[in-house]
């Protein structure tokens, strides 16, 4: 129930919010995308339901629901919810993207040092002595708790030179 | 006896010391996960599933249960102490279990919260026991047809108990089939809604879809003004409730068992759901109910037994008819598959000695969380102390471990990152996850039962309505699914949100 609770109470909106006539064109469009292309997995073969059977009727279902969900909101527009921290979000996907992209070639315990050290020095604002001994202990402390205790191997770097010195 | 003989045995093989340490760590985590009120029990069970993919079966799924059943105990502190529930199922306990803290009892409140939480927790385990064999042996009469008419039913009461509009819920739901669809189709061998990706072919890592959409998510919805106070943890001398405190929560503790275990039977009931039905029992039945809402002891006990109660009794659809009853458990359900066991009535006969030691080590976690959460009180509070931007830094960290490790791919945590922003975008639009989860965990299951009943009927739908239970099953869904329709009110508990 941690997820329905979020929203709060704000006062009745009076037209439909843009975001949500958004949300639902998406979720016409991803249930016009299954119904098209689980036709071409085939409905039905000789031996019973074919592949794209489920798929079509999940996708029917979207559709379905989609169309039912724009009637309720034309007919009384939902709350609007509270915003999110637009800042916060880019600042974390981006940070999350760029760690992913450079895991391979750097090796985990650089990539994940810097990751670490911009989200508590940059963006959080601790003190350099915390940031960097939380940094060091969740990137090189980590990948070896995880090699040796747990048998877990987090990636090395493929840059060769970088991987000669231990990253 | 046979019950008793394989109990005893199951209590041989959980008390090794291996699964003895992976219980207690469960604990300890999962009280870390309920003190924490970034991270939920359905991220924080899933975030642990790679981890545990190198363990063995029994030691795995021990340690995971662990940490379901010990977010209860720990959502009640932060609860008691602080006024802010570390997870939705202690909302209710904020009433009055803050305050109390206000009086100077919250030691008191918080003994008696573990102590209720034990005794639904261990009871509820009891009716695990009792129910295994029967509906286990039950359940082997079931075949593709019954299978699939039983996890409809679950689905359509998730759906239908879900937030506040039914049509979302479906989405969600329908959502969440779709994308447990993606990969090689398990009949025909197609690669289906792969995109040509390689990465795709095996389909899509729930674990990676589950900590994005609950775990990552989450974080990217935190806002500014969500300032920690300070916490004080009560002394260890005041931790002992008085002789009347205890007498009066006797009864509490017998009611908010009898409600917990009823409603963790039903698929798509919620923790939070029985906790607030058990504060309502209390003002309604209680000897003390003028003083509820002003630090009465009932309004602690019955709600936090009923929340453990509930997350056992969960347990006995899942173990019997392999039918998850909450996202949480479905996340479980995950874990069991991935290391080869499937819940449900074969659990018993294939992998009998596991599916005992697992029922046995809840009886020793709940002991263990016992023991562990009153006294330690003061260690669980200092983590509330640590500064927003290091745990969330540390959340983060674990969540990409977590994703690269399911496969030793970064793919999957280009997946996470994906569905992180899918579920803030889902959360934005007030569309329920839970379903999502739920039938994400059972597309698979669900799409194989009905092609194998077509199979067998050759292709006639009526294989669902010539069966006797798969019609009445069916039968009831439908139902379900149409109850708006024939204007039956949802109870007004499920509408209203306990955090309001």
């Amino acid at each position: 129930m941690t997820t329905e609770s979020l929203t709060a109470k704000p006062k009745q909106a009076t037209h439909v919010a843009p975001t949500v006539l958004a949300g639902i064109a998406a979720f016409a469009a991803v249930g016009v995308y299954v119904l098209v292309s689980s036709i071409g997995l085939g409905l039905w073969t000789s031996l019973g339901p074919g592949a794209g059977l489920f798929p079509f009727a999940m996708g029917g279902v979207l559709v379905a629901m989609s169309a039912i969900w724009l009637v309720q909101e034309l007919r009384q527009p939902s709350e609007t919810a509270q915003g999110v921290d637009r800042s916060l979000v880019l600042a974390v996907v981006v940070s999350l993207v760029v760690l992913a992209a450079v895991l391979d070639l750097i090796g985990f315990q650089l990539s994940m040092f810097l990751f670490l050290l911009y989200h508590l020095k940059i963006r959080g604002r601790r003190n350099w002595l915390v940031s960097l001994i939380i940094a060091f202990a969740g990137s090189v402390g980590a990948f070896y708790a995880f090699n040796y205790g747990l048998n877990v191997t987090l990636p090395t770097a493929g840059i060769s030179l970088l991987n000669s010195i231990g990253l | 006896m046979d019950t008793l003989n394989e109990l005893i045995g199951g209590f041989a093989a959980a008390m090794t010391w291996q699964n003895l340490i992976f219980a207690f760590l469960g604990c300890l985590l999962g009280t870390i996960i309920g003190v924490l009120p970034g991270i939920g029990p359905v991220a924080g069970v899933a975030l642990l599933i790679p981890l545990t993919m190198n363990l063995d079966a029994t030691g795995a799924i021990i340690m995971l249960c662990a940490i379901f059943y010990g977010t209860a105990y720990g959502g009640t502190i932060t609860s008691v102490l602080l006024n802010t529930p570390g997870e939705a199922a202690s909302a209710i306990t904020t009433i009055d279990g803050y305050a109390m803290t206000k009086i100077g009892k919250a030691g008191a409140a918080l003994t008696i919260a573990a102590v209720g939480s034990f005794v639904g927790g261990t009871i509820a385990t009891v009716g695990l026991v009792a129910a295994a064999k029967p509906l286990g042996e039950m359940g082997l009469l079931v075949g593709p047809p019954e299978f699939f008419a039983l996890m409809v039913v679950g689905i359509s009461l998730l759906v239908a108990l879900a937030g506040k509009s039914m049509v979302k819920a479906v989405m969600s739901g329908a959502l969440g089939l779709l994308i447990s669809m993606v990969g090689i189709d398990p009949v025909a061998g197609a690669p289906r809604f792969t995109f040509g990706s390689d990465n795709l072919l095996d389909g899509v890592s729930f674990v990676a879809v589950i900590v994005g959409v609950f775990g990552l998510s989450e974080i990217l919805s935190y806002r500014k003004d969500s300032a920690t106070s300070v916490v004080h943890a009560p002394g260890l001398r005041s931790l002992l409730p008085n002789r009347s405190e205890w007498r009066r929560s006797a009864p509490s503790m017998a009611r908010g068992t009898g409600i917990g275990f009823g409603l963790g039977l039903i698929p798509g009931m919620t923790g939070s759901v029985s906790s607030l039905l058990a504060y309502v029992a209390e003002k309604k039945f209680s000897k003390h109910r003028n003083e509820l809402g002003h630090g009465a002891i009932e309004g602690v006990a019955g709600p936090e037994t009923a929340n453990n109660a509930h997350a056992n009794a969960a347990l006995i659809p899942l173990f019997t008819l392999g039918i998850p009853a909450s996202p949480t458990i479905a996340v479980l359900m995950g874990a069991f598959l991935q290391q080869g066991l499937v819940p449900g009535p074969t659990l018993f006969t294939e992998h009998s000695e596991v599916a005992w030691a697992i029922i046995a080590s809840l009886f020793i976690g709940n002991l263990l969380l016992l023991l562990l959460n009153v006294p330690l009180v003061g260690l669980w509070t200092s983590i509330l102390r640590v500064p927003a931007p290091i745990l969330t830094a540390l959340i983060l960290l674990f969540m990409v471990i977590g994703a690269y490790t399911i496969n030793f791919n970064v793919f999957d945590v280009f997946v996470m990152i994906g569905f992180g922003l899918l579920g803030l975008a889902l959360r934005y639009l007030d569309i329920p996850l839970a379903p999502m989860v739920l039938t994400l965990v059972l597309g698979p299951l669900m799409e194989r039962s009905l092609r194998e009943s077509l199979e067998i009927s050759q292709g006639d739908f009526g294989v669902f309505l010539n069966r006797p239970i798969a019609a009445v099953l069916i039968g009831v869904g439908v139902l379900i699914v149409l109850s708006p329709l024939l204007k039956l009110r949802k109870p007004k508990a499920l509408i209203e949100d306990p955090e309001t």
